[in-house]
Parts: structure tokens; sequence; C-alpha cells
């Protein structure tokens, strides 16, 4: 019987943790919207002032987020495109209608998947090394060092890798949008033997513009999602070599978490808010 | 102390509590201009915690500190700031940056603070260098110089806008006895020839009374005594004769039962 009494309390205890460790979330995402309040306050000042976030700074971070994350983010992209094509000739078969396997192609890649896969790939390589970066600072007292020497640490740390990714991701998302493309072009032309010139024509037919810049504004959005959480969980270790391990993880999975969200959210708005 | 010097630092009834634990419990401990000060006790009785309130990285629970003239409690970001221009830090683990040389570790707050030209801001992370005994070290990355090096490179840095105050923590620690006598002498010399007020925390009694012209005994985040040097030496407390001669046994017992050592958390 001692077993039927401890239930209510075991499932008592099972939500309570739920509940426990959403508001952990959501007060750790109250820092994080601390720290969104201090990075745009630090982009305002560059306005004003020139010497606030240095653009070698930036530059630096550019190439290297860049570079590093070019070769793996095409290998992806291509790979999808590749299956997303061979799926929906296997569906459009049905309807002899293979022939828009381009155009499916290209719209779910500059829609959603270019966007997502280099964001999650950026997430879990540049936001990790972030993170990673920042916690390590962190237990080496060079970001107290920092503060001591009168040098805001969003300002000196946080801003210029925020205002990096920004400008990096979206560009690596045109790269994903198009390599994407050229998988799905791969596929319908040497293996289902679309004729090359119907499939691009197919492909841009379905493409509009908005497909496109949607594509672009969800990467900025995610851009700056991804170099917030892990600047933020960078700079929140506290003990050592646990410490920076755990919020390397923690950034990976915060940022994927919620760019899916956002994600969600923003197909939503322009879905209903942009319509045509 | 005679009473011509000025105190630059004035703490005042100073609590720490990290989650009802009180780690500083009551502080009133005035520091004197263009001395050297001298704040010693076991390791976790709360000593780089003070130094870390004294710089702004921790804000008090209670109490008040004064540098130079001006309350550094409730004080804005901006206000600290600039109080922070009178004073440097040497970490306990250097905390140079590891991306930048040496030579632009020490030109770092010189860049950030100063209009300074590029030529001008060269020569003085030079003299700064040669200072600390590192000539013709710029190039270096921090991970190609040894710990001693690299606390000396930190001092330059802690120097390179002529501070009124540098703040050590343990400078000494983790460093043969060798080159931690060699840091223990840039302090002196620093002090000395540069009138720069030093506040130096460790828990290594040679050091404390090779430089020290007042010290500071810290246990359990409560001064314990302050005095000179020789003053120190001669005291009736068994505690500090214990921490001096450095013996295992005395008035902390060697064996602790967990319980005891508990009951003692509970009571700081
Ligand atoms: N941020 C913190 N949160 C909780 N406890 C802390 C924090 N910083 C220090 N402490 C505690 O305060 C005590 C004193 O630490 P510290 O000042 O570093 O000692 P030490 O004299 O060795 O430098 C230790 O028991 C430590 O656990
Ligand atoms: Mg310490």
């Amino acid at each position: 019987m001692t077993e039927f009494n401890t239930s209510p309390g075991k499932i008592r205890g099972f939500f309570g943790k739920i509940g426990q460790n959403t508001g952990l979330f959501f007060a750790g995402e109250g820092r994080l919207f601390d720290l969104f309040k201090s990075v745009v306050k630090v982009f305002g000042m560059a306005l004003i002032r020139k010497k606030t976030v240095k653009s070698e700074h930036v530059f630096q971070q550019i190439v290297l987020m860049g570079v590093e994350s070019l070769g793996i983010i095409c290998l992806v992209a291509v790979a999808v495109g590749m299956i997303l094509a061979l799926q929906a000739a296997y569906q459009l078969k049905q309807f002899g209608a293979v022939l828009y396997t381009g155009g499916l192609v290209s719209v779910s890649m500059a829609r959603e998947l270019g966007p997502l896969i280099a964001a999650i790939l950026i997430s879990g390589r540049v936001g990790a090394r972030m993170a990673a970066e920042l916690g390590t600072m962190k237990t080496q007292e060079e970001v107290d060092a920092l503060t001591t020497m009168g040098l805001n640490s969003v300002r000196y740390l946080v801003a210029p890798r925020c205002l990096s990714l920004i400008i990096v991701l979206p560009c690596l998302t045109v790269i994903s949008q198009v390599m994407g493309m050229v998988g799905g072009f791969l596929v319908g032309t040497l293996g289902i033997g679309i004729d090359p010139y119907m499939y691009v024509e197919k492909n841009f037919d379905a493409l509009v513009i908005k497909d496109v810049y949607t594509g672009i504004i969800k990467s900025v959005v995610f851009a700056i999602l991804i170099a917030l959480v892990s600047c933020h969980e960078g700079l929140s270790v506290d003990g050592g070599a646990e410490g920076v391990g755990k919020a390397t993880t923690q950034a990976v999975v915060t940022s994927i978490i919620l760019i899916i969200i956002c994600d969600c959210i923003a197909t939503a708005i322009f879905y209903y808010a942009l319509p045509g | 102390m005679n009473n011509e010097t000025k105190n630059i630092i004035e703490i005042k009834n100073l609590v720490k509590t990290f989650d009802d634990r009180s780690v500083l419990d009551g502080i009133n401990l005035e520091i004197p201009e263009g001395e050297i000060t001298v704040i010693m006790g076991g390791s976790g009785c709360g000593k780089s915690t003070l130094l870390r309130h004294l710089v702004g990285l921790l804000t008090p629970t209670e109490g008040s500190i004064m540098i130079d003239g001006e309350n550094i409690v409730g004080i804005s970001e901006n206000g600290m700031n600039c109080v922070r221009r009178k004073f440097g830090m040497l970490f306990q683990g250097a905390a140079l940056f590891n991306s930048l040389t040496v030579g632009e570790n020490v030109a770092l707050p010189l860049r950030e603070h100063t209009d300074l030209k590029d030529t001008i801001i060269q020569i003085i992370v030079k003299v700064k260098l040669e200072l600390v005994g590192l000539t013709g070290f710029e190039h270096f990355m921090p991970h190609q110089i040894s710990g001693g090096m690299k606390k000396r490179v930190a001092l330059a840095r802690a120097i390179a806008l002529d501070p009124k105050i540098v703040f050590y923590d343990e400078p000494g620690a983790g460093l043969d006895p060798i080159t931690a006598a060699m840091i223990d002498q840039l302090i002196l010399d620093l002090s000395r020839k540069l009138r720069i007020t030093s506040v130096v925390v460790t828990h290594e009694m040679k050091s404390a009374f090779r430089i020290a012209d007042k010290i500071v005994i810290l246990r359990k985040g409560k001064i314990l005594e302050t005095g000179t040097g020789a003053q120190i030496q001669n005291s009736k407390n068994s505690y500090v004769q214990q921490f001096i001669s450095g013996e295992p046994d005395g008035a902390i017992p060697l064996m602790q039962t967990s319980e005891a050592y508990l009951k003692g958390l509970l009571e700081t």
C-alpha cells in the first residue's frame, strides 16, 4: 500500500520539478533580456562615440566565424537539398508532377531550411566557442580584470561578437539557401532525370522575393539569439573547467531551443501578417 | 602610524553574506596612503572577498568603503569607473588576456582610457615593462612566458595608468620562493619609488614581514589583530602565533571532525 501512498507525492514532485525548471529557464531568460538591453545600449553609444565598438575586433571575429563554418554549412545544405529533392519527387510522382520538385526544394530551402541549417550549425560551432571562450576568461578572472580596468565587458566582449554574428549569419544563410538548391538540382537532374533547363526554370518560378528576405530576417533574429545566449552562458560561469563545460553545452541547447521557438513564431507572423 | 599620513581607504563595518553565510563580518580598517598594508589570514577567511569589495567587483551587504574620499558603496557604474582609474589590481592568476601579446596587454588600459598616440603608448609600455624587469618582452604571447613573468606583466599592466593604489591578490602564490621574493622586491620598489599605496593579500608570513608597513590579520571574516610587523610578531594571540610559526597543531587543532568543521562553518 505504501507505493500508492507515495505516488501522489511523486507526481507532485515531478510536476514541481517541471515547474521549477521552467521557472529557472524563464529567470535565465530574464537575465538574458538584461544582457540584450546592455548590448543595445552599447550599440546606441557606438552611434554617438566612434571608439565604442572596435571594427578590428568585429572583423577578426567575422573572419574566424565565417571561414571556419563555411565548409560544413555547404556540406549539410547540399545534403539536405538532395534529400528534399528525393522525398519531394517520391511524392510528386504519384501526381505526375515530378517537374515541380525544383520549386518545392527552392521554397523550403529559402524560407525554412536554409536559415535553420545555418543557425543550428553556427550555434554548435560558433556559439559553443563563444561560451567556452568567455567562460574560460571568466574563470581566469580576465573578465574581472577588464572590469577593474574600467572597461565594460559587454562593450568589449559581447558587442563585437553580437555584431559579427549579425553580419556573418545572414551571409551564411544565403549560402546555405543556394547550396540547398544546388543539392536539389544535382538530384533532380542527374538522379531523377529532369531536364536541367526545366528544373532551373521551375526552381525560380516558385521562388518569390519574400521567400528570400523572410529567411534573411529570420537569420538576423537567430544571430542575435545565438550570440546573446552563448555570451550570457559564458559570462555566468562560476567554478572551474566543469562550469565551462556545462556552460558550453547549455549555450548550444538553449540556443537551439530558442531558435526553433522563434522560428515558429516568425513563420506564423510572416504567414498571417505578410500575406502574399 | 604617524599623524601626517592620511588614510586613502577607509572601510567601516563591512559585512558580506553569501546566501545566509557571512563571509565578512563587520570589518573596520584604515589603509594609510603611500604605505604597504598586508592583509593576512588562512585560506578561505575572506581575503579575496575583501579585496573584491575594494575594487567594486562585489557590493557589500552592509557598511561603507571610502576610497580617496569617495564612498564607493551605492555609486553608479560610471562613478565607479572614475574611481577605478585611481587604482590597479594584480589578480592571483595574473589574468592576462591570452589573445593579446604582452605589449598589447600593458597597452590596453592606455589605449582605452587615453587619447595618446600609438608611438607614445609604445614608449610607455616599454618603460612599464622595464620597471618590472621585462625589457624586450613586448612581442611574446602570455602562454610563452613563465608564471612569474606573467605576474610581472600583470603588474606592469596594473601600473600602466600611474595609479595611486595597487591591489595585489596573493602575489607570491604558485611561484617558487626566489621568484616570489622578486615580486616582493618589486612591490617594495614601486611603493618606495613611486609612492604607490599597496594593499597586499597573502597567506605567506615571510613575504608579509618583508614588505609590510602594516599587517592586518583576518580570521573568519573578522579582523583579529592589526599592527606593524614587530607588533604582530610579538602578539600574545595564540592563533597569530600558530600562524606565524606555521605549526600544524595549536589554536586550530590538526584533527578536525567533520561535525566540528561544519559547526565552524555555521559560526562564521
Ligand atoms: N561568489 C561567492 N559565492 C558564495 N561564496 C563565496 C563566493 N566567493 C567567496 N565565497 C566564500 O567566501 C569564503 C572566502 O573566500 P575568499 O575570500 O576567496 O577566501 P581567501 O581568503 O582564501 O581569499 C570562502 O568560504 C568562499 O567559499
Ligand atoms: Mg583568495
